[in-house]
């Protein structure tokens, strides 16, 4: 059963600029996908376009059968957790507040204006510390923790939504080897253990080989690719990193290597 | 002459961007001058003038505190006026900086007029506003309090609002993106990121509060300052002298009071 579903999607951003051109995908639930591609060719946007952080130019996005417009687009997020390369965290707050804030969406907007929650948020909030083991650093400030803390952080706060879909914005592109290693392990248990579907956008074809059921390739707004890791030759390697402008690309074999 | 270029060695880097700084300073020294000539401001005057000005400031030699509790009463109000007023200030500033700030005002309607508003809070002089509302409301310190809250809201409106639009956009995305309303994203993203910044600039509306609560006096709005008035004009420059030493003494530990407080806020 497909969880989000993508209907013939563009999107133009107003500087002229075609990020997607036209793509249509379903992502079955309880599954873990990749989206493989060099920098640029809309992986971000496509991603964002799955929460509404942006909305589409032409066609639809269609979260749990429904269409993601205006009037259920902060309910629709409440399902969906985010995770992002740069964390977003609110680095003047506390770690447990970070997570608390996955329970918003759940909250009047008079308990808001005082920092109030209730005793069954700070419950969620504390099983999701636990969750990306960092229980003992719950009265920290967020930025006094390194990047790869950080990040776990903002998939506690993605967790503590109680979420249907994780979506991760190059969740490792700013952490070292053994971190992204670890946010990988992470995302993955939880796929597997939550059954939350997690959509991630990666730029390293091993990451993206090892731990994905299913890899979206895609090159300047397009779907190139769509399969298992199994199925990730180094030819469908060469048409998702492929470059109009320059043929004989030293990137490329540099990806390919990788693989 | 042409240059060639005949060794492959290093490629020729593109052509420096220009640099306009020289004329920009040129435009702005002659536009300097110019008001200098315009103005017809002569530099003899105030040679001459010096002078006249020592034997002047010669009057305040000898403070006179003998009525010094009195004075620190005075002082006491004024100070009430200020803390007011600066709380007047922050208050209509916390609730319109949200809407002002171009990145989190939910409509452009809301954005146009809580920007316009603080722009025409900030036009208003508080020296005309404590005019108006002494009419209004009659002698004392309240009215003072009004003016100097109704302005300074004005410019902590807006400082806030500039702080808030400088918040890097990811920090709000990651609130926005669990589902959180406006209010929600102001009270998470919004004012836990700025809290420093926002320190800083109640305190120096507070600091610069308590100077104007003391000029405000001048126009019976209470206080040292309609103290002050009354002794210079009726030339008691030792009671003069004695007030305006209350004045920098109690500004000096503001001063410190607030550089304190802002270490201690890191």
């Amino acid at each position: 059963m497909a969880i989000i579903s993508i209907k013939s999607a563009t999107k133009r951003f107003p500087n002229g600029f075609e990020a997607i051109k036209g793509i249509s995908a379903d992502i079955a639930a309880g599954s873990f996908t990749v989206i493989l591609g060099p920098s640029g060719a809309g992986k971000s946007t496509l991603l964002r376009l799955m929460n509404g952080l942006e909305t589409p130019t032409g066609g639809t996005v269609h979260i749990t059968g429904e269409t993601l417009g205006k009037a259920n687009l902060r309910k629709t997020r409440s399902h969906v957790g985010m995770v992002f390369q740069q964390f977003n965290l609110v680095e003047r707050l506390s770690v447990v507040t970070n997570v608390l804030t996955g329970r918003l969406a759940h909250r009047s907007w008079l308990g808001s204006l005082f920092y109030l929650f209730r005793n069954e948020d700070m419950e969620i909030a504390q099983e999701a510390l636990a969750r990306v083991g960092l229980t003992d650093k719950a009265w920290s400030r967020a930025d006094k923790l390194s990047g790869g803390q950080q990040q776990r952080v903002g998939i506690a706060r993605a967790l503590a939504q109680r979420p249907k879909v994780i979506l991760a914005d190059e969740p490792v592109a700013s952490l070292d080897p053994v971190s992204s290693e670890e946010i990988m392990m992470l995302l993955r248990e939880i796929c597997d253990r939550d059954g939350i579907t997690v959509v991630v956008n990666l730029h390293q074809v091993d990451l993206a080989k090892r731990f994905a059921d299913r890899i979206i390739g895609m090159n300047s707004g397009r779907v190139v690719f769509d399969g298992t890791p199994a199925e990730l030759s180094p030819l469908a390697l060469q048409t998702i990193y492929k470059r109009d402008e320059i043929e004989d690309d030293t990137n490329l074999d540099l990806a390919l290597a990788y693989a | 002459m042409k240059h060639e270029q005949t060794a492959p060695s290093a490629a020729a880097l593109p052509s420096k961007p220009r640099n306009l700084f020289p004329v920009w300073l040129a435009a702005l020294l002659t536009l300097l001058w110019l008001i200098v000539h315009d103005l017809e401001i002569s530099f003899e005057t105030l040679a001459y003038g010096v002078a006249d000005m020592g034997e002047y400031f010669s009057r305040y030699r000898k403070p006179d505190f003998s009525e010094l509790s009195g004075y620190l009463d005075l002082m006491k109000v004024t100070l009430a006026t200020a803390l007011w007023g600066t709380v007047f200030a922050l208050v209509v500033a916390v609730i319109l900086a949200p809407l002002a700030a171009r990145n989190l005002a939910p409509y452009p309607l809301a954005y146009r007029a809580a920007r316009e508003l603080l722009n025409f809070m900030r036009a208003m002089p508080d020296l005309l506003l404590a005019l108006i509302f002494v009419a209004a409301l009659g002698l004392g310190p309240l009215p003072g309090a009004l003016a100097l809250g109704v302005h300074t809201a004005g410019f902590l409106g807006k400082f806030f609002a500039e702080s808030l639009e400088r918040v890097d956009a990811g920090v709000y995305e990651g609130v926005t993106s669990t589902g959180a309303n406006f209010l929600q994203i102001v009270m998470y993203a919004g004012w836990p990121s700025i809290q420093r910044e926002a320190l800083s600039y109640v305190l120096y509306i507070m600091d610069r509060n308590v100077r104007m609560a003391s000029v405000l006096g001048l126009v019976g709005a209470g206080g040292i300052g309609m103290a002050l008035h009354d002794a210079l004009r009726m030339f008691n420059y030792g009671q003069s002298a004695a007030l305006i030493i209350v004045l920098l003494i109690t500004i000096l530990i503001i001063d410190y009071a607030s550089a304190w407080l802002r270490r201690r806020f890191r």
